[in-house]
């Protein structure tokens, strides 16, 4: 089921929470809502569910305008953050409860349910936690369970409030691409609400990256990590290094330093150049035009990469690059060398139109 | 929610075991005079009220307990119990749902009138109904031409008493409602149960044991109130006597083995109540480990 959103507005007192969300929802498809904490991304998804009421706006589920529809009537599976699971109840009870709650001509028949219940807990491989209660769950489990309990009313839609955050690192991991898997099962439209970068940029078909209650971007994970529109997404989708100079005539010029350009427009005014990590090479010497002299202050290896932080030399600021262990093998660095640091990417917006601007660097 | 629970409780009995390293006298000391302290102000009395009881034999503890004035004054303690219990138990429901589940103006309003019966002294209480319903009272010539009877009456010691005790449901399930959130009666919801079947299936059985244990210390007090129902009962006997009034009554009389049999009941009733608290104390330590 396809999901409109058309212009919400929703304030909190004074507080505005969401501004002009316009957001449409494809049909079968995972969207992952990510921001900072207190961009309005969970209070968009309780809108979404009808738990709460925007201000002004509307939403459409299918075509059909859905803003004064009672959650009841919705046909959305949540999942809770805290997952919610009803503490009196087992395991086997929690997820029946959508099933017995129906009007009784509705309310299939006990054996019924106790398929049905069977199934979904076979669906996400917990069938022998039937009669335990929450309290005795791990993390993970819980969270499956309230994934089962959703499913269990056949919603049209599932959302899903941070649904890993409360785990750690490995339970999170795998749980995601178990969910990631589970929906090319299931082909149930989602949405879910994280502000884990990269959780969104794994499991999402689409994400959505929302700030102070308004969309900064929409795309797949490729294009807004890739493309980011605004210097926000840039920030958030990942680390980021910042350069000041300007723009002209076919090269960057940052400080003393002269990148050469293969393309972009001019910025003689002032720019300021966005660079990830892993898009700068270290070079042992090589200290000529379109290189920064910098020093290596600290190295701290990461597991697969290794991260190293420089000083420049220009005492502009210091710069964070990535290897992969490799490289830096290859490269043989140790604090307080002198290095030259070469941008291979560099990343500019235009103040006035917001447009994002790459400008590759010519390789020599 | 319990990933977060269960180390913080881990670090709490660490720093108590850290704290508590005071030395053996000093624990000693504060054992032993807690002990004593309990001894002179509770078992002391308790075991004076059972002897003075049976001072005369167990022929005139019986006969004190039978006699037509001692029955009906446990029969109206029962009845204005029975009255006042259920419909605090109701009203605390509501107050404590309203007070946790939802956001209104007045809401601290309320919570403050919740407590005033706890903050009034019980013989004020009583003043204000024989003020408001007495003979010289505001509605008291209005009453008197419907023939309606309420001051030294049975109808004013079951308002006296509902009022003393009615704190007690709602003190008790306001701090374990607000505790438990509305996540789980939103996601009732959202699974398609009505408001009702989310109170009757989730709300309730999740405050269950708080809700008895409130309703047990309102009996308590329901059936040992003096003050508010000594004001408005008028002390007449086999009429509007509860059994606290006819205690002090045969007291008066200085028929002091009668005066303590009768009051054994209430110290009975005392220990029975301690019991059940304890083993509901007990239950939701159970629940609330449980959960964690």
């Amino acid at each position: 089921m396809s999901i409109e959103i058309n212009d919400v507005e929703k304030s909190f007192g004074r507080f505005k929470a969401l501004k002009n969300i316009t957001l449409n929802i494809g049909s079968g498809e995972l969207v992952a809502l990510l921001g900072p904490s207190g961009c309005g991304k969970t209070t968009l998804l309780r809108i979404i569910a009808g738990l709460e009421a925007p201000d002004s706006g509307s939403i459409l589920f299918y075509g059909e305008d859905a803003t004064n529809r009672h959650v009841r009537e919705r046909q959305v599976g949540f999942v809770f953050q805290h997952y919610a699971l009803f503490r009196h109840m087992t395991v086997f009870e929690n997820i029946a409860f959508g099933l017995r709650v129906r009007p009784r001509g509705q309310r299939p028949s006990e054996s019924e349910i106790r398929r049905k219940v069977h199934d979904l807990l076979n669906l996400v491989q917990l069938d022998w936690l039937a009669d335990r209660y929450p309290g005795q769950l791990s993390g993970g489990q819980r969270q499956r369970i309230a994934l089962a309990r959703a499913l269990a009313v056949e919603p049209k839609v599932l959302l899903l409030d941070e649904p890993f955050g409360a785990l750690d690192a490995k339970v999170r991991k795998d749980l995601r691409r178990w969910l990631r898997r589970l929906h090319d099962e299931l082909h149930v439209t989602s949405v879910f609400v994280t502000h884990d970068q990269e959780e969104a940029l794994e499991v999402a078909d689409r994400v959505v990256v929302l700030n102070e209650g308004r969309v900064e971007q929409i795309g797949t994970p490729d294009e807004v990590y890739d493309h980011p529109e605004t210097p926000f997404v840039y920030h958030f989708l990942g680390d980021v290094n910042l350069f000041h100079g300007r723009v002209h005539d076919g090269h960057a010029r940052i400080g003393e330093t002269q990148v050469d350009l293969t393309g972009g427009s001019d910025h003689p005014e002032s720019a300021i150049f966005y660079v990830r990590p892993h898009e700068i090479e270290i070079l042992r010497d090589g200290g000529g035009t379109g290189t920064i002299a910098a020093k290596i202050r600290d190295i701290r290896p990461l597991g697969a990469t290794v991260r190293i932080e420089l000083e420049r030399i220009d005492d502009r600021g210091s710069v964070e690059v990535e290897l992969t262990r490799d490289q830096f093998g290859r490269k043989g660095l140790s604090e307080g060398d002198k290095v030259y640091l070469q941008p291979k990417r560099l990343r500019t917006f235009d103040g006035n139109t917001k447009r994002e601007t790459t400008l590759e660097a010519v390789n020599r | 929610m319990s990933s977060i629970a269960l180390p913080s409780s881990i670090s709490r009995t660490r720093t108590a075991s850290r704290t508590n390293r005071e030395p053996a006298l000093v624990r000693w000391l504060l054992t032993a005079l807690a002990l004593a302290f309990l001894f002179g102000f509770l078992f002391l009395p308790l075991t004076v009220v059972f002897t003075q009881a049976l001072g005369k034999g167990w022929a005139a503890y019986g006969a004190a307990l039978i006699e037509p004035n001692a029955l009906s004054a446990m029969w109206l303690t029962v009845l204005a119990a029975a009255i006042a219990v259920p419909l605090n138990l109701v009203f605390g429901i509501a107050a404590a749902w309203a007070i946790a589940k939802f956001e209104f103006p007045g809401k601290s309003l309320l919570m403050t009138l919740i407590d005033l019966p706890f903050s009034v002294s019980p013989v004020v209480s009583g003043l204000i109904y024989v003020l408001l319903f007495g003979l010289q009272g505001w509605l008291g010539p209005w009453l008197q031409e419907h023939d309606i009877k309420l001051i030294f009456a049975v109808p004013g010691i079951v308002l006296a008493t509902i009022f003393v005790t009615f704190p007690f449901v709602a003190r008790e399930l306001v701090p374990l409602m607000q505790a438990q959130g509305t996540e789980e009666e939103e996601a009732a919801i959202v699974l398609g149960a009505s408001g009702w079947q989310a109170f009757w299936r989730v709300t309730l059985p999740n405050v269950k044991w708080g809700l008895l244990y409130g309703v047990i210390l309102c009996n308590a007090r329901a059936m040992g109130e003096f003050g508010a129902v000594s004001v408005v009962s008028g002390h007449i006997r086999g009429m509007t006597n509860t059994i606290p009034l006819h205690v002090e009554i045969l007291y008066n009389e200085y028929n002091s083995a009668a005066a303590f049999a009768v009051a054994s009941v209430l110290a009975l009733l005392a220990l029975v109540t301690l019991a059940a608290k304890s083993i509901l104390e007990w239950r939701i330590k159970q629940q609330t480990v449980d959960r964690s």
